[in-house]
């Protein structure tokens, strides 16, 4: 044995060490693993975080990088379109910047119930009302608006059964942009998404930019 | 040597390697003499009973030569490091070699997207061929592409081709690449780019002139392409890009 070995300091370092540096490697070890006693309403609220920087922690949105106010809608609408974006089904196209930002971060989501989990939590939220930030002719989007009451009701409240979202106090630069998108086939065109390809020919009925405005002016005007 | 641990699939990839492999066995070999000599000095002249500290003030030519020697040493060999990085840079940065194929490359947060010239082998015209996440080109083919960022800067790396060129908004970018063996290859971006940056990966897939050929043809044909791009020609290009700015109007 080393004379080193024999020492006092070594015999007193390797038994005073051994507790805390089994910690340390063990602590280490744990450290990336997920504690399996979280309620699902926590888990949401961790889950979250990743939507955080975009969505802001009131899920009010930032019309700045394209992120949409998503505070207080349905889980079912949430989930479904997350699942979209994880299988590719929409934030695939090569024009559509903003669904190609948010594609790569569902893909961090680590499972189907932490999707789930975050849509609950979504709709938790209270919704956050924004004013209009741009300008329409709500009168002349009434009569446009027809088409788009016969999946998404009357009063916009939305219609699970026919796969239609609210849109009643959804941000007006977030439906002309998605309205653009359905009109121009950014989406809509994927053949595995059913709701899009049912969207994109009633988008199609708006004729021009004016008429996009406008019935986004007149459901601005509707009720959450 | 480096090719053992990463896949070298570009005609470039060697001289990377060569490159890396002279600066490290002459910076590894420094290293080594260095620190032997200063841990066997710190063991030559430990502390001893009896032994009076010497003051040394290294001015003498005998003290100093152990200071200049290494020194002119230290500068030949990084001589021999840099004539050789020129040229890489020059063959690889400087020179482009005549262009088979082009092909844009288009980093934003967090995705890379791509867009290349139809059946009619015409980049620009209404059969182009435009993907998100994953580049299909043609092995022993030269390739020109034209890097273009659209909001921050990002960096377009693959490493099995040892490419890495960053990608700035505003500003095309042009750089080559030929392929050399056929698989399929990580992107990564290489620069912070964002909160998705460490997400923003792709694909990079070199084919058999065949298979190539089979994929433009199935990719170019209208139901397919009308999933991939706006119907307008007149989309492409950096004036086209549908920034967030254009798409809200």
């Amino acid at each position: 044995m080393h004379k080193f070995q024999k020492s006092a300091l070594y015999r007193i370092a390797s038994r005073s060490l051994r507790l805390p540096l089994a910690l340390v490697i063990g602590g280490l070890a744990l450290s990336g693993c997920r504690m399996g006693a979280t309620d699902a309403a926590t888990r949401g609220q961790e889950v979250f975080e990743t939507c955080v920087p975009c969505h802001n922690s009131d899920g009010s949105g930032n019309a700045a990088v394209g992120a949409p106010n998503i505070a207080g809608m349905k889980a079912w609408y949430v989930e479904r379109e997350v699942d979209k974006f994880r299988a590719g089904v929409r934030g695939m196209h090569f024009n559509d910047v903003e669904g190609m930002r948010m594609r790569p971060m569902v893909l961090s989501l680590a499972s189907e119930e932490d999707v789930k989990a975050v849509a609950h939590y979504v709709e938790t939220l209270p919704p956050v009302p924004h004013g209009s930030s741009f300008p329409g002719d709500p009168k002349a989007g009434a009569a446009l608006y027809a088409t788009c009451g016969a999946c998404h009701g009357d009063t916009g409240a939305g219609n699970q059964d026919l796969g239609a979202p609210r849109i009643a106090g959804v941000d007006d630069w977030y439906l002309a942009t998605e309205l653009r998108k359905f009109r121009s086939g950014v989406r809509g065109t994927n053949p595995k998404d059913r709701e899009g390809r049912l969207m994109r020919p009633m988008a199609r009925t708006l004729a021009n930019e004016d008429a996009i405005r406008n019935v986004v002016a007149y459901v601005e005007t509707l009720k959450p | 040597m480096l090719e053992r641990y990463l896949t070298a699939a570009s005609t470039y990839a060697h001289w990377i390697d060569y490159q890396f492999l002279l600066i490290a066995v002459l910076v590894g070999f420094w290293l080594i003499v260095a620190e032997g000599m200063m841990f066997w000095l710190i063991f030559k002249f430990r502390a001893r009973d009896g032994r009076a500290t010497q003051y040394i003030t290294g001015e003498e030519t005998h003290l100093k030569r152990w200071i200049t020697i290494p020194h002119i040493l230290v500068i030949l060999c990084d001589i021999v490091i840099i004539v050789p990085a020129i040229l890489v840079w020059y063959n690889i940065k400087q020179v482009m070699p005549p262009a088979d194929e082009t092909v844009r490359v288009i980093g934003q947060q967090w995705a890379w997207s791509f867009q290349q010239a139809g059946p009619d082998g015409v980049m620009d015209t209404a059969d182009d061929i435009r993907t998100v996440g994953e580049l299909h080109v043609k092995v022993n083919t030269t390739y020109h592409f034209e890097l273009m960022s659209r909001d921050v800067v990002h960096s377009f790396a693959v490493p099995s081709f040892r490419l890495k060129q960053d990608a700035l908004p505003g500003r095309t970018i042009s750089g080559w690449f030929r392929p050399n063996r056929v698989g399929s290859y990580d992107i990564q971006c290489t620069q912070m780019c964002g909160i998705g940056h460490g997400l923003m990966a792709g694909r990079i897939i070199v084919e058999t002139p065949q298979d190539h050929a089979a994929w433009l043809l199935h990719n170019s044909t209208p139901a397919v392409a009308g999933q991939q791009a706006l119907p307008s020609p007149s989309t492409v290009g950096m004036d086209g890009l549908a920034t967030m700015a254009e798409v809200r109007r």
